[in-house]
């Protein structure tokens, strides 16, 4: 009798596992599109088969299926693109301002400069020539300031990216401590902790695009964070990080002490987005406003020399043609035409002396000869050489960052790919899971069947 | 290799993306025939292009300079071919004078005439072209010649860039045509031969020929200068005209799109475009699950 009744436990026990199977299963296929979710493994155990038990099955419970070697080269292979993909949005913008062949760049009004002189020269005494000159330095001027102040501007967008930046690393770092927490309770309690796992890998990953992003397990299970070489999640504790600027203007990251100090960890920080915009903002748009700066700089000084050494129609001398301070820094937001000059086309200096006024031009040809002159980056390139290398340089730049981009997309593309390999859904596979759950399911009713005939049987043989 | 819908998803989704961003960059090169339109498209294109424009606009500029100035100087040299005619007339108005057989009248009518010219070569030198008074030296917005024949004008040269590496003046010396200058006074020695004539002096008469001679070859000098002032323009302009050529042409090499490859490579493109997307559907239409 013990017989049957055993019979009929296990075949409840099998129907239990199977339709927990059936349930992680369905699990599996609800979640086969949700960003950072595992694929789960119910586990099944067999009961031993002795005298007293009855040999049935059990679940035990679930295995995430995970691999800690790929999660975190997937996690670097994130923070490495992220930084290249940032990198190149700014890279992208900057292009766009010394696009000369969509008609946006610098160079033609610089062009428009000395040709204006060129022809200043052919026609010394005609008011429309003059005109021309000082409409030629205005478009030069404006163009310069819009160039300027789109980078300066930037700059500061930049800042402001970064900052918001922090404030997520900040917050994850927050919710992975948190989350180390609850899976430590949950552990405890001896629940399953697979949803929360989930959400803390992808917490992670998420600071992987921020920051360059180190992960390890303590000796109680927790995820310890670094970023930039620093603790900021370490067990069930959260740090956090705060930006500033130093004297040049250039970000600088620290680290928050508990104590209330801060230590700088800038050297440290090599990618994600943070790091991409570090280097886009205090490398690349550095060095692109310097060049511009002191090309703006050198054309607007020798201009100035030139034609403070010239004569105007009125008779007067010394007057520049351009208002520009005494060093480079922000020399291409702040030019302007001098107001010494500004809606006085008499005043251009086309002569050389007052007696060869109004009909001299050997001024006005020494203005235009400027053009074939040695005046930029010490007197060593001609503001045409000088601006090609400009363009070459950013062109090289974001040539190189868009390699980058591709590469480093690649790379993930590829972790990713063995990321998915090993834990994504694999719907076909649930498929068969579900089908092989189903039969097992079905011939766990059977057994039931079986079970209550033998006991029918046997009730009718014996009440006879 | 265990494969899972969300990586047939992606490699689709990749494999799509990276082809639409080729055919759309090919597509720009076929429409807009330019190869070099982003400096990141070729970096040292970019640089030379920019440099190559710079060329250029200082080629126009000295082409638009040559147009300019040409005007006044062709302006200058049949003015002094006017004053050269001008000259030869005075003469043969000393030569009628210098014959014995005129009395005291035919001579101040004569006189009267050599006056007129001297009026005449006044006007003339004191023509005005687009720059202003083409004779005055830098002077250009002052009479240069009274109506006694003094000079108010200078000697300055009117310097444009033609490409030349000296600077090149481009005026016709008033001071050197006409003034003593050049070696002789033109207008006092039409005053000379005007007074000869005048105070029926024949023996002055013969004496100012000569300085009328020298005065008209003097202006033929100068009309000579400023031909070949005109020579040089031409010159320049042809110069400047081919290095425009060639520049253009350079520009287009560098930065333009071969036509043909632009388009056989868009046509390419979008076959494999075509391609993906109907592969790319058949992938994605392979799930297993489909088939229960």
């Amino acid at each position: 009798m013990a017989g049957l009744t055993q019979l009929l436990n296990v075949a409840r026990d099998a129907l239990t596992a199977q339709s927990y199977g059936l349930n992680v299963t369905g699990q599996n296929i609800s979640n086969a599109s949700t960003p950072g979710y595992v694929r789960r493994v119910a586990q099944l155990e067999t009961q031993n088969l002795g005298s007293q038990s009855g040999g049935g099955v059990r679940a035990v419970g679930l295995e995430r299926v995970t691999n800690d070697f790929i999660e975190r080269r997937e996690s670097q292979a994130t923070g490495t693109s992220s930084a290249a993909t940032t990198r190149d949005q700014t890279l992208a913008s900057i292009e766009a301002l010394f696009n000369d062949g969509g008609g946006t760049g610098l160079g033609s009004a610089l062009n428009d400069v000395f040709a204006s002189f060129s022809a200043l020269a052919a026609n010394p005494n005609d008011t429309t020539t003059r005109a021309n000159v000082l409409a030629a330095a205005g478009a030069f001027a404006d163009r310069a300031n819009a160039t300027g102040n789109t980078l300066a501007q930037t700059s500061i967008d930049l800042k402001q990216q970064a900052q918001d930046g922090v404030d997520q690393i900040n917050q994850r770092a927050q919710e992975i401590a948190k989350l180390n927490m609850e899976i430590a309770q949950a552990t405890m309690q001896g629940d399953d902790a697979s949803d929360l796992k989930d959400q803390r890998t992808e917490k992670i990953l998420n600071m992987s695009g921020l920051i360059n992003t180190h992960t390890f397990t303590d000796g109680s299970g927790n995820t310890v964070v670094q970023v930039a070489g620093t603790t900021i999640v370490d067990g069930q504790h959260a740090r956090s990080l705060s930006l500033d600027l130093d004297s040049n203007g250039a970000l600088q990251l620290f680290a928050n002490q508990s104590g209330g100090g801060r230590s700088e960890i800038t050297q440290f920080l090599t990618g994600g987005k943070l790091g991409g915009i570090k280097e886009a903002r205090d490398k690349d748009l550095f060095d692109v406003s310097q060049k511009l700066n002191a090309l703006v700089f050198d054309v607007a000084t020798a201009v100035n020399t030139q034609h403070a050494a010239g004569v105007g129609a009125d008779g007067g001398t010394g007057r520049n043609l351009f208002d520009i301070g005494s060093s480079s820094t922000n020399a291409a937001r702040d030019l302007r035409v001098s107001v010494d000059v500004f809606d006085h086309p008499d005043r251009i200096a086309a002569a050389s002396n007052v007696f060869s006024t109004p009909g001299g031009s050997d001024n006005a040809l020494a203005l235009s000869k400027l053009f074939d002159t040695q005046i930029a980056v010490g007197n060593s390139k001609t503001a045409a050489q000088a601006y090609g290398d400009l363009i070459g340089s950013i062109g090289s730049t974001r040539a190189n960052s868009q390699r980058d981009v591709e590469t480093q997309g690649a790379i993930l593309t590829q972790v990713q790919s063995m990321h998915q390999s090993q834990s994504g859904v694999s719907l076909d596979e649930e498929m068969v899971n579900l089908t092989k759950y189903q039969n097992a399911y079905q011939a766990a009713s059977k057994m039931i069947g079986v079970a209550d005939q033998l006991m029918q049987t046997l009730l009718n043989t014996v009440g006879r | 290799m265990r494969v899972t819908e969300q990586m047939r998803y992606d490699s689709v989704a990749n494999n799509l993306s990276q082809l639409s961003a080729r055919q759309a960059k090919a597509a720009q090169q076929a429409q807009t025939g330019i190869r070099v339109s982003l400096p990141s498209d070729d970096p040292i294109a970019a640089a030379q292009l920019a440099r190559l424009s710079a060329s250029q606009s200082q080629i126009t500029a000295r082409r638009s300079t040559i147009t300019s100035v040409r005007g006044d100087a062709e302006l200058a040299e049949s003015s002094l071919q006017q004053a050269s005619d001008l000259m030869a007339s005075a003469k043969e108005l000393a030569m009628q004078g210098g014959n014995g057989s005129l009395g005291a009248n035919e001579r101040a009518m004569l006189a009267q005439q050599v006056k007129d010219i001297k009026d005449q070569l006044i006007g003339i030198a004191n023509t005005r072209g687009t720059t202003g008074y083409l004779f005055a030296g830098s002077a250009t917005e002052t009479k240069p010649f009274s109506t006694a024949g003094a000079f108010n004008g200078n000697d300055d040269v009117h310097v444009v860039d033609i490409g030349n590496s000296t600077p090149t003046a481009v005026n016709a010396s008033g001071a050197k045509a006409f003034t003593a200058a050049g070696g002789r006074d033109v207008f006092a020695d039409l005053d000379a031969l005007y007074t000869a004539l005048n105070t029926n002096d024949v023996a002055a008469i013969g004496n100012s020929l000569d300085g009328i001679d020298q005065s008209r070859s003097q202006i033929t000098t100068s009309q000579a200068a400023i031909g070949i002032t005109i020579n040089k323009l031409d010159a320049s302009d042809s110069v400047q005209s081919a290095l425009d050529l060639q520049n253009s042409k350079s520009q287009s090499d560098i930065g333009a799109a071969d036509p043909a490859k632009a388009y056989s490579t868009l046509v390419q493109l979008n076959n494999a475009l075509q391609q993906s997307v109907s592969v790319g559907k058949s992938i994605l239409d392979l799930a297993a699950f489909k088939q229960f």
